[in-house]
């Protein structure tokens, strides 16, 4: 904000409406939430009722422990903020935020909304693991969804006394602390049958969760024998038998339970990849709908104004859906205001004279900022970040970023290239996010600096134009940087990406004016690691001055 | 109501304090913002970036990002070296002030300086004589401890408790000889090392450790201590720390001892198997560290395949020590007159509000509430910040 503190500004009207996609009780908590804030929500759930996630209690504790839940629900059915399609579900949904014109099927109606802000709330998926540890399902063989079922039955519970019950967990996959919670809950709950034993055969305890290391403690403490092991035991006649070799008291030991209870996995919502598409977010590990970028979390997709809570961003239970839910509340109170923004000017500029409409800008902008109209591109001044990869990547050079247009940089660059008593003269791009800071910091600190060294400014590593680099060559440098941030770690998704190709593209120009390859590098740094910017320009410094000077010069 | 003339204080700078501050104060609230010591950023401000060719998704690198937000923004009055003495409610909180009486830990030199260069001051003259014995050492804009410090009374509406944790003490687990061995460090010391000389070097002689030992779960899920949780964050923090010394130093021989490891990240399943080819995991926490030549370090522990003892030594040993109540948790339960957990954390209303507490008008936010993760306690602090907005009835 600080950077356009000095340019025109302009008011733009917004919509203030928002769009909550899952009626699950993440959804729910997320439209009431938002409702609450003085903003109309329109939610929506495919299936015919509300609060999906319901039907497995068990997946998120007892009732004592999560008060006012029914409430919430009974609440938004008759909140006036909030319009309720149950049986519905999103076709397209055009704009950027602030915005957005999301169409919805409900039946065979399609209803239109013009929202400022969309928030995903899907809920997760979970399936049995049977077939991990070789078993068929059988009377004797329970998914831990029909455990939590007995359980949760006066009646059924008594077909557990007096028998042997074990337990698979962490063996057939890496699991989480949720697919703990749930064993540990059964096996709590049977320590209360009289004469039923529980044998729990466990991988990795994921008990980083708070309360989990006590339920654990508490188990043992009632009886639950736990035997950790590294695999899968050995498991007979379709549980008939498990057994495993224990190292310590040196023997096999063998149980015959009367049921065998296998894990869950909790996976991400099967809706998810389709609504990736319709609303052009990142689709990251596991199916989730959100990259594993820290500068997303908790609630940011890759675009703006589309929020992703709870478990559509990661394998979640209700306490951390509602810290994301509140969150979103927060941001989308940020974003929409009272439906007036305040942008730059000369934020972005699309220059109409060269626009030819080719939609490289389109294709590349990784926030979805940028449609068309009928003689240019137009980027949308509140969804632009304003990181600049389009207008490096823009053939005709029709786009310029306010306070990095190409004058000021190649200016910059001209005037970067200094005499340092001799010494090697290296100009470093470097990403304002990361690289730039690094930079400032060793230069605070004292660290390591070589004397002619110079740092430029861009607002994103896919800023840095193939120009640029060539253009400090030609000035004189003897050495070039492109500082970026890791992969991974990038603002703008791929900014760093985009500027790694174009190095690449340097690389391949400079062999073909017989310049050393070793004078440019790329090279990614965080904004708190000014020793590691100090280790990487000295080692330049160094590998320069084995080179000599630039013949260029 | 408007957001005018509403004003919230923070206890804390830590990540937890200066996000709840920032988020605050995006919608005009005014903040004061309170910490005891004499620099912004809390432990985070301390962790170095672990990423390997790619970002580990540490999180250490935001830390970074929100104190500049913070010393950038005017709404936002940073109140340094300074403690809550008391508390008067009546409708609003009449917060009693005073300098703080918390000594910097690591006074060796007459002038300690901040984690960031965003730090204002960067240099703090912890002792005066020191200085003056070599003036010319002492930076520009050194600012005296002495002079630093507000005591006074602030009127605020909500306060939001930041006050974070502090790591386990190693000392006391004193069979690991931590601070008797040099080559014994924590988790903490690891990064701070890894921070201000971009590699891993061995305290007692400055080369770089080649074979290198972490005990997970120092301090934490210890019945004997009593400590029964996990602090979520120690096996993250040594995978992501072994992984980056692994890239740097391909030769590296990692070894860790280990209970059970947690998820680290999104791709958790993925990250786990690359460890596993990158070094090596012993499910047996040793007990015993015995010096040897040279300043290595011998360690007794179980093979899994026989059962038998194996006595191995190492260059460098990490502890990777976990998360514990915050060492003013039982003074400032008092003072603000909200209950303290079992294992004597902040206690939030319920499992699904762990932000809001049972005293009207008081928040929590990050570690003071429980273990949690650099993202974590960012995600709390903007819960609590939401909280606190529909406190003040501020739309």
């Amino acid at each position: 904000m600080t950077d356009m503190k000095h340019t025109d500004m302009e008011e733009i009207n917004i919509a203030t409406d928002v769009l909550v996609l899952g009626g699950g009780l993440t959804g729910i908590k997320a439209a009431s939430e938002i409702a609450g804030s003085g903003y109309k929500v329109v939610l929506v759930e495919k299936d015919a009722e509300l609060g999906s996630q319901k039907g497995s209690k068990s997946l998120i504790g007892s009732e004592e422990e999560y008060k006012g839940l029914q409430d919430l629900e009974d609440k938004i059915k008759t909140d006036s903020n909030v319009e309720i399609l149950t049986q519905a579900s999103l076709v397209s949904a055009a704009g950027v935020t602030g915005d957005f014109t999301a169409r919805l099927s409900k039946g065979e109606e399609v209803i239109e909304h013009n929202v400022g802000a969309i928030v995903v709330a899907t809920d997760f998926a979970t399936g049995a693991l049977n077939e991990k540890y070789g078993l068929s399902p059988a009377d004797n063989v329970l998914t831990q969804s029909r455990m939590d079922e007995l359980l949760a039955s006066e009646a059924d519970k008594e077909k557990l006394s007096n028998r042997t019950v074990a337990f698979l967990v962490g063996l057939g996959q890496e699991g989480n602390p949720l697919v703990l919670e749930r064993v540990l809950r059964s096996v709590l709950a049977i320590q209360e049958i009289d004469g039923c034993d529980a044998y729990i055969y466990a991988g990795d305890l994921k008990v980083a969760s708070n309360g989990l290391e006590r339920m654990y403690k508490e188990s043992r403490e009632k009886g639950a024998v736990y035997f950790k092991l590294t695999e899968k035991p050995e498991i007979v006649e379709n549980g008939k038998t498990i057994s495993f070799f224990d190292p310590v008291a040196r023997r096999n030991i063998e149980i015959s339970p009367d049921f065998i209870v296998v894990e869950e996995e909790m996976r991400a919502d099967h809706l998810n990849e389709e609504l990736a598409e319709i609303l052009r977010i990142d689709v990251g590990p596991l199916g989730f709908l959100q990259k594993d970028n820290v500068h997303f979390f908790p609630v940011r997709s890759n675009r703006d104004g589309i929020f992703v809570a709870g478990s559509t961003r990661g394998i979640s239970g209700l306490p951390s859906a509602w810290t994301d839910v509140e969150n979103i509340a927060v941001e989308v109170r940020d974003l929409l205001g009272d439906g007036k923004k305040s942008v730059a000017k000369n934020k972005v500029v699309v220059d109409e004279d060269k626009c030819v409409i080719c939609l490289t800008c389109y294709r590349c902008c990784p926030h979805g900022a940028i449609y068309w109209g009928d003689k240019k591109a137009i980027i949308s001044p509140v969804a632009c970040q304003g990181c600049g990869i389009c207008a490096s990547e823009c053939p005709m050079d029709a786009i310029q970023i306010g306070g990095f247009n190409d004058e000021e940089i190649t200016e910059k660059v001209k005037s970067g290239v200094v005499s340092g008593n001799g010494t090697p003269r290296i100009l470093a791009f470097c990403c304002q996010n990361s690289a730039f800071e690094a930079g400032e910091m060793a230069d605070i600190f004292k660290m390591q600096f070589p004397d002619g060294l110079r740092m430029i400014k861009v607002p994103c590593a896919g800023k840095i134009d193939l120009d640029y680099i060539l253009n400090a060559f030609v000035a004189g440098a003897d050495g070039v940087m492109v500082m970026a941030c890791h992969p991974g770690n990038c603002k703008s998704d791929k900014g760093n990406t985009f500027a790694q190709w174009r190095v690449n593209d340097a690389y391949r120009m400079l062999e073909e004016v017989g310049l050393e390859k070793d004078r440019l590098c790329f090279a990614g740094i965080a904004s708190n690691m000014g020793s590691d910017f100090s280790s990487m320009v000295v080692d330049m410094e160094k590998r320069i001055n084995e080179l000599g000077l630039s013949p260029l010069k | 109501m408007s957001a005018k003339n509403k004003k919230v204080m923070v206890v804390g700078g830590g990540i937890a304090g200066l996000t709840a501050a920032w988020e605050l104060s995006r919608f005009n609230i005014d903040v004061e913002l309170i910490e005891k010591t004499p620099f912004l950023g809390g432990y985070a401000i301390q962790y170095c970036c672990k990423a390997t060719d790619e970002c580990r998704q540490c999180g250490a690198c935001t830390v970074e990002a929100m104190l500049k937000n913070v010393v950038d923004e005017p709404k936002i009055k940073v109140h340094l070296a300074t403690e809550v003495e008391k508390i008067n409610n009546s409708g609003r909180f009449s917060v009693d002030l005073k300098k703080s009486s918390c000594k910097p830990d690591s006074a060796t030199e007459g002038v300690i300086r901040g984690y960031s260069k965003n730090n204002s001051p960067l240099h703090v003259i912890v002792d005066k004589e020191k200085c003056e014995e070599n003036p010319d050492a002492v930076p520009e804009g050194a600012l005296e401890l002495d002079t630093m410090g507000f005591s006074g009374k602030l009127d605020v509406d909500a306060v939001i408790l930041a006050s974070g944790f502090q790591p386990f003490d190693a000392e006391q687990k004193g069979t690991y000889g931590y601070k008797k061995f040099p080559n014994v460090v924590t988790g903490m010391d690891l990064e701070r090392i890894i921070r201000e000389n971009a590699t891993v070097v061995r305290p007692s002689d400055g080369k770089t450790a080649q074979k290198i030992a972490f005990i997970q779960c120092v301090g934490s899920r210890d019945e004997r201590l009593g400590n029964l949780w996990c602090s979520q964050v120690c096996c993250p923090y040594a995978l992501r720390m072994a992984e980056r010394i692994k890239h740097k130093n391909a030769d590296a021989e990692i070894t860790v001892f280990y209970m059970d490891i947690q998820n680290v990240g999104k791709d958790y399943a993925g990250f786990y198997e690359k460890c596993k080819t990158d070094f090596r995991f012993v499910r047996n926490i040793p007990v015993d560290v015995f010096p040897m030549e040279n300043d290595s370090l011998s360690m007794r522990y179980m093979n899994e395949e026989d059962g038998l003892c194996i006595n191995e030594e190492f260059d460098l040993l990490v502890l990777s020590v976990g998360i514990m109540p915050g060492p003013d948790n039982s003074n400032l339960s008092d003072v603000f007159d909200v209950g303290l957990n079992e294992d004597g954390f902040f206690a939030g209303i319920d499992k699904l509000n762990s932000t809001s507490t049972l005293k009207d008008g008081i928040f929590l936010a990050g570690t003071v509430a429980g273990p949690k993760d650099i993202a974590a306690s960012m995600a709390h602090a903007g819960q609590a910040a939401s909280e606190v907005i529909k406190h003040l009835g501020v739309s």
